[in-house]
């Protein structure tokens, strides 16, 4: 009881529609398995644990936002470089000042080389 | 690449140089990948015009260096190493025994039999 091909391909045909495959009986490269591939760069981006935020972050989040003495932030470090700073400039060792900025006014020991 | 580099640091793990480069690789890998992708298919497509599939594969073969996935390396997340660096705990060999026999590693315990 030989099914003629004509038959059977007319069910594969029926088949891919129903299922919603592709119908191709030359079996051509339609690059489809580039399509089924998943993207891989999500998981690959994210191989690196990120920062989320930092207290600096939080710091400017929060600062147009004053409840009272227990919301109030500090940061030691940039308090610890101001006052390194503030060191430098009475000692006349300040960073120089900017091109285009206006003249500040001359304190007495600006020249003053250690 | 310094064009592709992120202008603000997102990283919280240890970093020096490698891991900062390895990092933009994969986010600009991420971000072109489907270009990529849709390049790829074109040029495995034996039914579009050969004029097509040929510019197509130019286009690919034109793009960063960055965008493409062989250039990303897995490193240690402790300390950068590229070598000896185990994939399931992102570790290099001596940072994960380190911490596998201080407990931070859940489920990860020495073997003795």
């Amino acid at each position: 009881m030989a099914v003629p091909q004509s038959r059977l391909q007319a069910l594969h045909k029926l088949q891919t529609t129903l299922f919603s495959q592709t119908y191709n009986p030359q079996h051509l490269r339609t690059g489809n398995k580039i399509l089924r591939q998943r993207l891989r760069g999500p998981a690959i981006a994210s191989y690196y644990p990120r920062r989320l935020a930092t207290m600096k972050d939080l710091k400017n989040a929060y600062k147009n936002f004053e409840v009272g003495v227990d919301m109030q932030t500090w940061d030691e470090e940039e308090e610890e470089r101001l006052e390194r700073v503030g060191l430098k400039k009475l000692g006349g060792k300040g960073a120089p000042k900017k091109k285009g900025a206006p003249k500040a006014v001359e304190t007495k020991d600006k020249k003053r080389k250690k | 690449m310094a064009q592709f580099r992120s202008k603000k640091l997102d990283l919280s793990c240890y970093i020096n140089v490698g891991i900062l480069r390895d990092h933009t690789k994969r986010k600009v890998f991420a971000q072109y990948e489907t270009q990529r992708q849709a390049l790829r298919y074109i040029i495995r497509n034996t039914t579009l015009p050969q004029r097509a599939r040929a510019q197509a594969q130019l286009e690919l073969s034109q793009m960063h260096c960055y965008t493409r996935s062989t250039q990303i390396n897995n490193r240690c997340i402790e300390g950068g190493k590229s070598r000896g660096v185990l994939s399931d705990f992102r570790m290099a060999r001596y940072p994960f025994r380190m911490n596998a026999l201080e407990g931070n590693i859940p489920g990860v315990k020495k073997a003795s039999w």
